[in-house]
């Protein structure tokens, strides 16, 4: 080559420069494997073996021949089938009406229907208990007010089957509401022009194109309703045990009360696991085939439709569909929170602000507590975010081949139940080689596997906003890599860090599922506090902890909205 | 083997790809590239999508290492099989498809951003950014962010944030393809006009050849990973050397038949005496005729070789020319232009001559 251009060949200067990628790679997948591999193998483990640490299939003949063991699967599905059911039915049209309507008060709908998503379901559970227990129930006591009837008669029952779908539903939603209205702004406005011009009407054009247009949607959300359904502890422990019947995971819960069986507990968190698994992979299958909802990609605004005199029936019903599932409730807690009983209805006289003095200087625990779930709070956010922040880096921008392995350890927890982390953990960390059942360390690995793949999802696609060719833009001009993630990547991706950081430490101080199990008594969080207040049946104090819980969650929300200073990346709007 | 192009023989070549190649897993994008750029010329890479410019582009540019060959700039090597010297040390700039305007810098933050990275003082900066600010019209909007920028203004910034740092080498990607027509035509002159006045070695992607056409000093096709033909503008489109060439710049009649003798081709009933090309192969020969060479006319003109009767097909008036589509009797089509007023309608004879200079024999 050289001798014919006469050009001799410049010897490479390679300058000796560690390359950290290696070894931050290889030390993030073994973080990684800890926390996601390590418990689900113990998890196996136990589930295939017994006492003696034989291979043995006793725990898994066990749960197919004993029914106490078989029926909580049974009763589970078919509640949590009928949560996908009603979640669909009510976020559906509530969804078209706030997307494709001229209803007044859109934003605001919106917006409660996202204080819904920040509500923790047990509350909500706790605050259905408040208005719908056959006894004490508000709403119960109200109805035999009206009908001045016998203190035995009720209205409604929320210690049902059906009231724990209602209650679950109440929360499980908005998952539906946000997926369908997104897909709903997303259809070109196009495809129901062709359809109007063709002659189809209103109706005609909604059945034949809208709706099959968003069915991918619809039923993803609705699945995501059933899984969460499926896979929660709270409301089915607050409502169903009550009524002396077992969900899945409050059963996995009983195992461990005393005499606890681990092994038994560890096989029937596996089909709970395989189903997971398998609705994720249903429903991942089905928003991936969501190209065709957004073909034809140049959508103006939505298509809205007048309602006219139709209005006061959407009013209605979105006026109902509220009231059930935000200002019922929280105007229970609230109620409850500052009468000394439940049945009084809130007046001047029966007004007390006892229970907020007992709660945070006379019950002693509550302090205790506090401080360990702000702290975790702080702590998982703040661990979390940076490590899915590299490990988004990672495999966004990544050279190294084994970046995707990264990507799948840190999206894989979302399939995993919070109850089934919470054996796997157990098992792990109360043998005697790791110690670490009975610490706030646990907890903190417990956290930080389940809120993972929502920090890692949100940085990752938040990298792939930032157009590759910004961080190449610098480099051309002389920033090394450091100084292009310092001054370009940092910089843009701040706002994004800080939501995914707020979304963390939310989901954190609201988790109960995992934490059941892992608590002890130097352990304890503000979410299982609320839970032994419920067994004791202190509404009042459960009530303040509740609004505490919220209002912390809605500051945190705002503020990460507000603050300049945190999240305030000066993009000025562009202009058309 | 590699073929080499040599377009400036004495000049010394200050870019220099050599046998460049760069794979992704089975598929070679670009394949044993060899091209010498002189200093302060600008050189256009086109093809169609997928050719390998836009890679040939990146692995100048150090974004990405190349699988084989070697890239030397000055002398210097800064990329060879499996290294490469990093992009924030080859002094190059680059505008990108995107622009890449960085969106939380103003104008001014943007264009200073390469300058406050070579530890410039600061009034230094200020005044070569007010410099640049000057030439490229964009004074008044220096304390704007991107996102308050018409998409011709954005692509100016990003013109001056990679002039201002006056760069060894200058590279751009396709730098108008998301501007409409009117303003990519005004473009265009204008990083002629700027390339004129600076004389930065550049490196220009694009796939329109009108923009080819315009910019550079030395076009060079590409077309699945190789190098088909390089050479001037007149080079490349009066003296194609293959098909693909012939058809990517300019519109052409591609006629396929067999040689009769030295500079003739028979292509069914039309013997094409041929002006130019390359007259070595022998059995199946391919001639280009560009559709303006054409001499159209709705009377007999002679007999002999270079002429034919045919049917006109389709015709369409385009203000400037006639738009003739016309069948000959093999069922050959032949695209032509003729004056607006020689209007013959469809279905009628026409008399078609094809003027023996314009003839090209094509070796691929």
């Amino acid at each position: 080559m050289t001798a014919i251009t006469g050009i001799v060949s410049g010897v490479p200067i390679r300058r000796v420069a560690i390359d950290w990628s290696r070894p931050i790679f290889v030390l993030l997948t073994v973080v990684l494997s800890v926390l996601v591999v390590l418990p689900l193998g113990w998890l196996g483990y136990y589930a295939v073996t017994d006492q003696s640490g034989s291979l043995s299939l006793a725990n898994f003949r066990a749960l197919v021949s004993d029914a106490t063991l078989r029926r909580p699967f049974i009763v589970a599905i078919t509640m949590a089938l009928s949560v996908g059911l009603l979640s669909c039915a009510i976020a559906t049209p509530l969804a078209w009406i706030v997307a494709r309507t001229d209803m007044p008060a859109r934003t605001l709908v919106r917006g409660l229907v996202m204080a819904s998503f920040v509500t923790p379901p047990f509350l909500g559970a706790i605050a259905w208990e408040i208005l719908a227990a056959p006894n004490s129930g508000i709403i119960n006591a109200v109805y035999r007010w009206l009908f001045d009837l016998d203190p035995y008669e009720y209205l409604v029952d929320i210690y049902t089957l059906s009231g724990l779908v209602f209650a679950i539903a109440c929360y499980t939603f908005p998952y539906v509401f946000t997926l369908v209205t997104n897909a709903l702004e997303r259809v070109p406005t196009e495809l129901e022009e062709a359809s109007a011009i063709l002659g189809g009407g209103l109706w005609t054009t909604l059945r034949k194109v809208t709706v099959p247009l968003v069915l991918p949607a619809m039923l993803a959300g609705s699945l995501i309703a059933v899984l969460q359904a499926l896979t929660m502890f709270g409301s089915p422990a607050i409502l169903a045990l009550p009524a002396n019947f077992h969900v899945i995971t409050t059963k996995i819960w009983s195992l461990f009360q005393y005499p606890p069986k681990p092994g038994l507990a560890a096989a029937a968190a596996l089909p709970l696991l395989l189903v997971t698994i398998l609705l994720l992979w249903t429903q991942r299958r089905i928003l991936g085939r969501r190209g065709y909802t957004t073909v034809g990609g140049k959508s103006g605004s939505a298509r809205i439709t007048v309602l006219g005199r139709w209005k006061w029936l959407a009013l209605g019903f979105t006026f109902l569909v509220l009231s059930l599932t935000v200002l019922m409730p929280y105007a229970a807690l609230v109620k409850t929170a500052l009468t000394r009983t439940v049945a009084e209805p809130l007046t001047f006289e029966s007004f007390t602000l006892h229970h907020i003095w007992f709660v945070f200087f006379e019950f002693s625990a509550t302090q205790l507590a506090l401080r360990n779930t702000f702290l975790l709070g702080f702590l998982t956010a703040t661990i979390g975010t940076a490590i899915a922040l590299v490990v988004a880096y990672l495999v966004t921008r990544g050279s190294s081949r084994g970046a995707p392995l990264l990507g799948y350890l840190a999206t894989a927890p979302v399939a995993i139940p919070g109850i089934v982390l919470g054996v796997g953990l157990f098992l792990s960390y109360s043998s005697p080689i790791l110690p670490l059942y009975g610490t706030l360390w646990i907890l903190l690995i417990a956290f930080l596997t389940i809120e993972m793949p929502a920090g890692y999802q949100q940085l990752s696609s938040a990298f792939k906003s930032v157009h590759v060719e910004l961080e190449e833009a610098g480099r051309i001009l002389g920033a090394t890599r450091m100084t292009t993630l310092r001054t370009i990547t940092a910089p843009l991706l701040r706002s994004n860090v800080v939501a995914a950081w707020c979304f963390v430490f939310i989901g954190t101080i609201r988790e109960l599922s995992a934490t059941i199990l892992l608590t002890t008594a130097d352990t304890k969080l503000v979410s299982v506090i609320i839970y032994d207040l419920n067994e004791s049946g202190d509404l009042g104090a459960i009530s303040v902890l509740g609004i505490m819980l919220l209002m912390v969650s809605f500051a945190v929300v705002f503020l990460a909205n507000r603050l300049p200073l945190l999240g305030g990346v000066r993009v000025a709007p562009v202009r058309g | 083997m590699s073929r080499r192009y040599r377009v400036w023989e004495d000049a010394l070549a200050f870019l220099e790809l050599a046998d460049l190649t760069m794979r992704y897993g089975a598929m070679t994008v670009v394949d044993r590239v060899d091209l010498n750029v002189e200093k302060g010329n600008l050189v256009c890479l086109l093809g169609p999508s997928g050719c390998g410019k836009t890679t040939t582009l990146r692995l100048i540019a150090g974004f990405i290492t190349p699988k084989g060959g070697e890239i030397h700039v000055g002398g210097r090597t800064i990329s060879s099989a499996g290294w490469s010297e990093p992009p924030e040390r080859r002094g190059m700039s680059m505008i990108f498809q995107s622009y890449a305007l960085w969106p939380h810098m103003t104008v001014r933050e943007n264009i200073g951003y390469g300058l406050s990275l070579r530890k410039m003082q600061s009034a230094e900066i200020v005044r070569l950014v007010d410099k640049i600010l000057d030439v490229t019209r964009l004074k008044p909007l220096a304390e704007r962010y991107p996102g308050e920028l018409s998409g011709g203004q954005q692509q100016r910034v990003s013109l001056a944030r990679a002039l201002v740092v006056e760069p060894e080498i200058l590279l751009l990607d396709e730098p108008l393809s998301n501007l409409d027509a009117n303003l990519r035509e005004e473009m265009r002159f204008e990083i002629r006009r700027l390339h004129d006045a600076y004389r930065y070695t550049t490196v220009y992607v694009t796939h329109d050849q009108a923009e080819a056409m315009t910019t550079a000093d030395l076009i060079v096709v590409m077309n699945q990973g190789r190098i088909e033909q390089a050479g001037s503008p007149e080079e490349i489109y009066e003296r194609p050397q293959s098909e693909f060439v012939a058809r990517f710049l300019g519109g052409t009649n591609i006629l396929k038949g067999r040689w009769l003798d030295a500079d003739t081709v028979e292509c069914g009933p039309l013997k094409l005496r041929c002006g130019t090309g390359d007259f070595s192969a022998g059995g199946d020969g391919v001639v280009s005729v560009r559709h303006h060479d054409i001499v159209l006319d709705a009377k007999p003109q002679g007999d002999g070789p270079n002429r034919a009767q045919g049917t006109v097909l389709r015709q369409v008036y385009l203000g400037s020319h006639r738009d003739y589509l016309i069948e000959l009797p093999g069922g050959a089509q032949i695209r032509t232009v003729a004056e607006p007023h020689l209007a013959i309608d469809r279905g009628q004879p026409v008399w078609l001559h094809f003027p023996q200079e314009h003839c090209r024999a094509l070796a691929r």
